[in-house]
């Protein structure tokens, strides 16, 4: 049964070219994640997430990577059924034959990022887009905006003197919850979906407000039930990428007596040091 | 020995198949893994129990490729780099239940008991595994020189005695080993390599209209080759097959 009618190696070459995006990639999101172990209140997070955000190169990357693990999902998951139909009597005593590490279960741990990857998007790509409730940041200078463009509109007798008390209440309210930022000096406020509303009315797009992704990452990793998961995920990783890696290498046939010691090394390492990158910051936030 | 031996039998490539159990008592050591086989078959006809056990073997000394016999998982049973006529009993112990099954993969359907038809293997070899020779006076042997290393490489790929062992070890039933066996075999002496790429495009597209899986690089194949044939093979195949893509432009 082929249910893609491309040679079996072409196959395997599309699903590790996507793969290798994959393991360019996620050094990149390591890297950004290690910012928030720095202790800056989240400046340098900040401002990685904000460049991330915003920088049109970023975005399109964004959409190739989301193609990328949409297609190595689709892909290995038509190989791993035309594979299995390719033996439609299977043995009565299970395979003990020497395989590579992870190769095995390549389906499984994948399964599991999978599942790991659908909640990771709820906390925070759909906290981006709006779908879920998540944290926000303005700046100060467009809070301090907003709030003049209204007293203007008070002094103006537009409104009344009571409205002015509660303006200057909600003034004070939201600049108590602000963080005061080491370098800049600038100040940001945390705040919720519905807050924004309140606060700013129905032109809050105006405010060009961000996700507060440090504070919402650090807010999960509170949860203890959260971080389990979330160690439980790199260590599923790291036994997914200890084959991967190997395995990219192998397809794409960069792969001989010379190096092929160099290239498991290569694996175990970086199956170990990306994960790890990934895993050190939740155990940060809870111990520290 | 006493043993408890958990056989396939199947009447026919139609027939529904299922496993029979039989006991062997008094099995010596130093026996081969056919020969005791053979005395169980022996009994079986002798006490007429049943139909013996079909099994494929010819030389039964290692280098014909015809005998395989997948035992207790693994292809050609728990010895590195020896066919199952070359496995011997002292490998098993005084008690032991042996399960012993035949090949599975689509392409390499039962047709009796132990016995499958391996023939997908030679219709990758018609497709490709061979350098179009014309006929004509032989030429001198070292009219191509070719360096020691290189042969070497290729007569290790050459080493490949067809048994399927790697289609049986594989979970994804790929015949890769094989056929990167047979690309390499002929894609590193120069007398192949004018040939090479339209080659490994014919075998490859043969191999998967055969139904094999696809290789996930899982490496079992290079855990059970007889002839330790190495994983080096398949990289060396998908080079080719990528070359040839890009470069070749033979259908
Ligand atoms: C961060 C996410 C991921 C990374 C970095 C990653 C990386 C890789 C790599 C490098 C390979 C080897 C490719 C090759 O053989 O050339 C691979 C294979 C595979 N991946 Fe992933 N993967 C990820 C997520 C997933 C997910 C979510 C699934 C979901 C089902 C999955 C399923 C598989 C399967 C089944 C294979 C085996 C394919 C084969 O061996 O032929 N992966 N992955
Ligand atoms: S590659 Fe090894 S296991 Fe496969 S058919 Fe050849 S000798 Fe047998
Ligand atoms: S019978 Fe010839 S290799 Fe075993």
């Amino acid at each position: 049964m082929k249910l893609i009618k491309l040679a079996s190696i072409t196959k395997k070459l599309a699903v590790g070219a996507l793969a290798a995006f994959l393991l360019i990639f996620l050094p990149f999101h390591m890297g950004m994640n290690l910012c928030i172990l720095r202790d800056d209140g989240g400046e340098w997070y900040r401002n990685v997430c904000h460049f991330m955000g915003t920088n049109y190169i970023v975005k399109c990357f964004e959409i190739v990577l989301l193609l990328c693990v949409v297609f190595h999902i689709v892909l290995t998951f038509i190989l791993w059924l035309e594979n299995r139909a390719a033996r439609p009597v299977r043995y009565a005593v299970s395979q003990k034959s020497k395989t590579h590490q992870g190769s095995k279960w390549m389906i499984i741990t994948g399964g599991l990022i999978f599942v790991f990857l659908i909640l990771h998007f709820i906390n925070f790509y759909f906290a981006k887009t709006g779908l879920v409730e998540g944290k926000y940041v303005v700046k100060v200078e467009k809070v301090q905006k907003a709030f003049s463009a209204k007293a203007m509109a008070i002094q103006q007798g537009q409104m009344k003197e009571a409205d002015m008390q509660k303006l200057q209440k909600e003034y004070m309210s939201i600049m108590a919850a602000g963080e005061k930022l080491a370098s800049d000096g600038k100040y940001y406020v945390n705040l919720s979906k519905q807050d924004l509303q309140t606060y700013f009315g129905e032109n809050v797009e105006e405010y060009d407000y961000e996700p507060d992704f440090y504070n919402m990452a650090r807010d999960l990793f509170h949860n203890p039930l959260y971080v389990i998961i979330y160690l439980l995920s790199f260590v599923i990783l790291a036994i997914h990428l200890l084959h991967g890696v190997v395995s990219v290498f192998q397809t794409y046939g960069l792969m001989n007596e010379k190096y092929s010691k160099a290239i498991s090394y290569l694996a175990i390492i970086y199956a170990i040091v990306i994960p790890l990158g990934f895993a050190i910051v939740p155990i940060q936030v809870i111990l520290f | 020995m006493d043993l408890t031996l958990k056989i396939w039998r199947q009447e026919n490539a139609k027939a529904k198949g299922h496993f029979e159990t039989y006991k062997l008592t008094d099995i010596s050591p130093e026996c081969s893994f056919l020969e005791m086989l053979d005395i169980l078959n022996e009994q079986l006809i002798n006490d007429n129990i049943a139909h013996p056990v079909c099994f494929d073997n010819d030389c039964r000394e290692g280098i014909c490729g015809m005998c395989g016999l997948y035992i207790n998982g693994r292809p050609h049973g728990p010895d590195e780099g020896v066919t199952t006529c070359q496995l011997h009993m002292r490998r098993f112990h005084d008690g032991d239940t042996i399960t012993i099954e035949p090949w599975r993969a689509k392409p390499f359907p039962v047709i009796k008991d132990l016995v499958v038809d391996r023939s997908a293997f030679d219709k990758i070899i018609q497709a490709g595994g061979y350098t179009s020779a014309t006929t004509g006076g032989v030429p001198d042997a070292n009219a191509i020189p070719i360096p020691k290393h290189k042969a070497d490489e290729a007569m290790d790929s050459a080493s490949c005695i067809g048994c399927g062992a790697c289609v049986a070890a594989c979970k994804n039933a790929s015949a890769m080993l094989f056929v990167s066996g047979k690309v390499s075999q002929l894609a590193l002496l120069p007398q192949g390599k004018t040939e090479a790429a339209i080659r490994v495009k014919r075998m490859v597209k043969k191999m998967d209209e055969l139904g094999f899986g696809s290789c996930t690089n899982t490496f079992a194949c290079e855990a059970e080759c007889p002839k330790q044939l190495k994983r080096t093979n398949i990289a060396r195949m998908n080079r080719e097959f990528i070359c040839a893509k890009v470069c070749s432009e033979e259908k």
